[in-house]
């Protein structure tokens, strides 16, 4: 099937404060994805096909336009026939929108970056056929667009109008959310995951009870990572608004040396879990986010 | 190097400013919202970190800016130490004050400043000279101006506390004098004292010449014991079964913050304690004492108020001096009508001090007696011959006092001058507006009384007849009558005096006698010509004795002092004597006749409040205590050079405005950063 690309030649490697610059989600997914495509030189269609997969005996009530009739000519029973196509995947991004998110040194916040990002794997999703869902949270669900092919709009207009500005907090709205998605499926969880990595973990557990396979970004920002700065200064949480004098430079080495710890252990939990887990840069382009989600796919294809 | 303003050192503590800001400032900038505190709040916080001070030039900067305009303003003053001393620079004068007032009798005062004052004279070196004063209420020069330490120290050793009061000027005066003499380059003052506050009323001319250096030696602390004060006696006298008896009270003060309990107080008349009373006073609280009356029965008796010993002797005892109250006799020569001298005897009659003690004669009827008893004639509108006039006139010159007073019959020979003015005719004042009488002379004795306003207006006396006097050669007009004639005039005749009236001391001419005025006028005038004094219980050491100003004393040649001591008077000159002791004095004359007078301390100089010596210093000798404008050489400075070594104060501000202009450019640097 021949391949529409719209690419924005090296798209993939553009600065996310660029593309952040540009207000149609639409047209940054279809310039990301499509030049990422590209670039890749795969196929990625597939799932889509019709191939027989069994038979079953007829129960009532299903379409006799799925019987197979040549078999019931030979044998005199109903037989209806299984296709593939029925398993094409669910995708659904969980998207932190808590007021932490909202946070960014380089030109572009946490929550824009991962907006991007969500509209760019919604996009790739689309492209594949696949059902796309989208989930925003920070203490409660703000929003949930369920999973549907025909979805992929209505995700990116949800995603337009998203702001982040309460306090966040994983477990509540995750633990409910994982009774919705009773189908297999992939789940991104996009977020900076600002709790102890045991919580976390507690949170994003539920969500593979069903065979569902998780990916998990975790998003900072440089200066998060970095700690760069120099006066001291009063710091302010964004979600709490607590305040606390600082000096950096005494600070730093750290501050520095706790955040190692807690994206190594979060590292060293996820994959103790099975869960596909990657911290994102928001100064890094988008690529690299996009490829590891379709490695993650292709091992799951695999594994199938 | 020296600083007129050294109290601008207080703003050094500004410096502080700089350092809190540096410290604390940097916080206070834009708040820096930050995702979340969670890996912050686990680090420890330590907030001596917080105190970390990030620019050191900076600060140093600003500090260093402030410093400067600190210094700049307490005005640094350089002393010529660089300079080449004249010669003989290095010799002093040294002055020696030393306080011998009775306070200094506090404690252990007086030993504390004759060590003073032998450390001072120990000082001297053999190209230096000394002088000793003690100063009290005068000053004396003990020792003046000499290099032999050992003479200086003897004149200390042989001093002792006096009975007077402290008086800072005089002896501050005498150690100009004796400095203002001396060629020596250094010349210096010491004053050692209690300092007590009362003993300074200001500068009173005591400037020190210029270059001099005056030293205050400060001898105060407390001592372990109260210190009360007679401060004075109150004497009441009443008689009782036709004797006189006196009722003393004694006022008691307690000058220390100790109380005083278990101590009494002695009241003593003629040596021999009558009346003994406990006394216990509050700290710094005062009390009255009154005794039982006693009998008066004799001349010139002493009495004393005593308190227990305390740590000052001196004003622990108050002396006192009372003799029977005498009368002042005189005589009255009137027609011996009972009219013409109702009033004048009825007012003669009222009164204590004195009492008047009058006896009436007709002008023929004087006798040599009469007038040998009596301290004053009243010639009361009478007629007098020729011998009654030269008798009268003999009797002034003689001390005697003589009013006349001049009605319709009053004559006086024309042959005998002694009047202080001719009697002229009547003047009829019946018709018209009555006379009035004005122009009266307040500072006359007779007339002080009236000077205060509603104390007597003798203007509102209505006079209807008066004789027209004359005022003779060297007599006062102390009144006159509103027409310019005289009223009242005096005359002194050899010892004596002589007052005249131009009116009548009855109703037959005025209204006089009916008036407030008249009770006054003629007792004022008869006390004035018999020259009468109300006798003093006491004076106060310091006060000086007048023997001549005493009856008594008329042919009197000695005076025995408190100690002892003989003071033979001398028939000429000065025979003033100052009572400088604490006790009685006699003064004794021919004929066994004796005076005696009590003499007590000042009770103000027991009050022991001290000054700041410094107030002493700027008044006497400049603020800085050797002359503003004098270098340690002694030789006083040009204004030229004086402006000279105060200029580094204008360096030192130019130099912390330079340094805050660098402070300002490298604050916008570093905000630029």
């Amino acid at each position: 099937m021949p391949v529409e690309t719209h690419a924005i030649p090296g798209a993939r490697f553009m600065d996310p404060t660029v593309l952040a610059r540009i207000g149609n989600l639409e047209l940054v997914a279809r310039a990301v994805v499509d030049g990422f495509i590209n670039g890749l030189h795969k196929a990625p269609y597939f799932g889509a096909s019709v191939d027989f997969a069994e038979h079953r005996g007829y129960v009532p009530g299903d379409d006799i336009r799925r019987m197979d009739w040549k078999l019931w000519a030979r044998t005199d029973r109903y037989y209806i026939k299984e296709y593939e196509a029925e398993s094409n995947m669910n995708f659904s991004v969980l998207l932190d929108a808590s007021k932490s998110m909202d946070y960014g040194t380089k030109g572009i916040t946490k929550f824009e970056y991962a907006r991007i990002l969500t509209a760019c794997l919604t996009n790739l999703v689309h492209h594949q056929r696949d059902r796309v869902g989208f989930v925003a949270f920070d203490s409660e669900v703000l929003e949930h667009v369920p999973p549907s092919a025909k979805h992929m709009e209505t995700v990116l207009h949800v995603l337009d109008r998203l702001k982040p500005g309460r306090p966040g907090n994983l477990k509540g709205p995750l633990h409910k959310l994982a009774e919705h998605f009773g189908r297999r499926g992939v789940l991104v969880v996009i977020s900076d995951f600002y709790e102890e990595p045991e919580s976390i973990l507690e949170a994003i557990s539920p969500l593979r009870f069903r065979g569902n396979d998780l990916i998990v970004f975790h998003l900072l920002d440089p200066t998060e990572i970095e700690f760069g700065f120099n006066d001291a200064q009063p710091f302010e949480d964004l979600e709490s608004g607590e305040q606390m004098p600082v000096v950096p430079e005494a600070f730093r080495e750290e501050y520095r040396s706790l955040v190692k710890a807690h994206i190594d252990a979060l590292t060293q939990s996820f994959s103790a879990v099975r869960v596909d887990y990657t911290m994102l840069d928001t100064s890094k382009p988008l690529d690299h986010a996009l490829n590891r989600y379709l490695n993650s796919r292709a091992r799951t294809m695999k594994i199938r | 190097m020296q600083f007129l303003a050294p109290l601008f050192f207080v703003a050094l503590a500004g410096l502080a400013i700089p350092v809190l800001l540096h410290l604390t400032q940097r916080e206070k900038k834009q708040i820096i919202h930050f995702p979340s505190l969670m890996f912050v709040r686990r680090i420890p916080y330590e907030a001596v970190r917080r105190r970390k001070i990030h620019n050191w030039l900076l600060l140093m900067v600003r500090l260093a800016a402030l410093a400067l305009i600190v210094l700049a303003f307490s005005r640094p003053l350089f002393s010529r130490t660089n300079q080449a001393p004249p010669p003989g620079a290095g010799a002093r004068e040294v002055v020696i004050l030393v306080d011998n007032s009775y306070s200094m009798g506090y404690g252990d005062h007086w030993e504390r400043a004759v060590a003073a004052a032998r450390q001072q004279i120990g000082t001297l070196h053999a190209s230096d000279r000394g002088s000793v004063v003690l100063f009290a209420s005068s000053a004396d020069i003990l020792m003046r101006a000499t290099a032999e330490q050992d003479r200086l120290g003897a004149a200390v050793a042989s001093a002792k506390p006096r009975f007077s009061s402290t008086r800072y000027a005089p002896a501050l005066k005498v150690a100009g004098s004796i400095l203002s003499e001396s060629a020596l380059p250094r010349r210096e003052v010491v004053l050692i004292s209690d300092f007590q506050r009362g003993g300074w009323r200001g500068e009173e001319g005591a400037r020190l010449p210029k270059g001099v250096t005056l030293t205050p030696v400060a001898i105060q602390g407390g001592a372990d014991r109260p210190n009360v004060t007679v401060t004075g006696l109150s004497i009441a006298r009443s008689t009782f079964s036709n004797q006189e008896r006196a009722t003393v009270t004694a006022g008691v003060l307690n000058r220390s913050e100790r109380p005083v309990s278990g101590a009494s107080i002695v009241l003593e008349v003629g040596g021999i304690p009558i009346g003994t009373k406990p006394l216990a006073i509050d700290p710094s609280g005062a009390a009255s004492v009154s005794f039982d009356a006693f009998t008066i029965n004799a001349k010139n008796m002493r009495g004393t108020v005593r308190v227990s010993d305390d740590a000052l002797a001196a004003d622990n005892t108050f002396n006192f001096v009372i003799s029977p109250s005498e009368p002042v006799h005189l005589t009255v020569v009137d027609r011996g009508s009972a009219t013409s001298t109702l009033y004048l005897t009825r007012a003669l009659s009222i009164g204590d001090a004195p009492r008047f003690d009058v006896i009436s004669r007709e002008p023929d009827a004087v006798s040599d007696d009469d007038l040998k008893k009596s301290a004053v004639v009243v010639l009361n509108d009478v007629e007098v011959g020729t011998g009654l006039a030269r008798r009268l006139t003999k009797y002034v010159d003689q001390g005697g006092g003589l009013f006349v007073a001049t009605g319709s019959r009053a004559t006086w020979p024309q042959d005998v001058d002694a009047l202080p003015a001719t009697i002229g005719p009547p003047v009829d004042r019946t018709r018209g507006d009555v006379g009035r009488v004005g122009a009266l002379e307040y500072g006359h004795p007779i007339f002080e009384v009236f000077r205060a306003p509603r104390s007597g207006d003798f203007s509102a006396v209505p006079i209807y007849s008066y004789r027209n006097l004359t005022a003779a050669k060297g007599a006062q007009v102390l009144a006159r009558f509103d027409g310019g004639s005289p009223a009242v005039l005096e005359r002194k005749i050899g010892a004596g005096r002589i007052v005249m009236w131009g009116s009548s001391l009855d109703r037959s001419w005025s209204e006089l006698p009916q008036r407030p005025v008249y009770l006054p006028f003629v007792h004022r005038t008869v006390r004035h010509l018999a020259n009468y004094r109300e006798p003093q219980p006491w004076v106060t050491v310091g006060q000086v004795l007048d023997p001549s100003a005493t009856a008594v004393l008329r042919g009197q040649r000695m005076i025995l002092t408190p100690s002892g001591k003989r003071v033979p008077i001398e028939d000429e000159g000065s025979d003033v004597v100052e009572l400088s002791d604490q006790g009685f004095y006699e003064l004794r004359g021919e004929n066994q006749n004796v005076t005696v007078v009590a003499v007590n301390v000042d009770p103000a100089e027991s009050d022991l409040t001290p000054m700041d010596p410094k107030e002493i210093v700027a008044a006497a000798a400049g603020l800085s205590g050797s002359g503003d404008t004098s270098t340690a050489s002694g030789v006083p400075m040009t204004p030229e050079q004086t402006e000279k070594n105060q200029r580094l104060w204008w360096y030192l501000l130019c130099g912390g405005i330079m340094l805050l202009a660098v402070d300002t450019y490298l604050s916008n640097r570093l905000a630029k950063t």
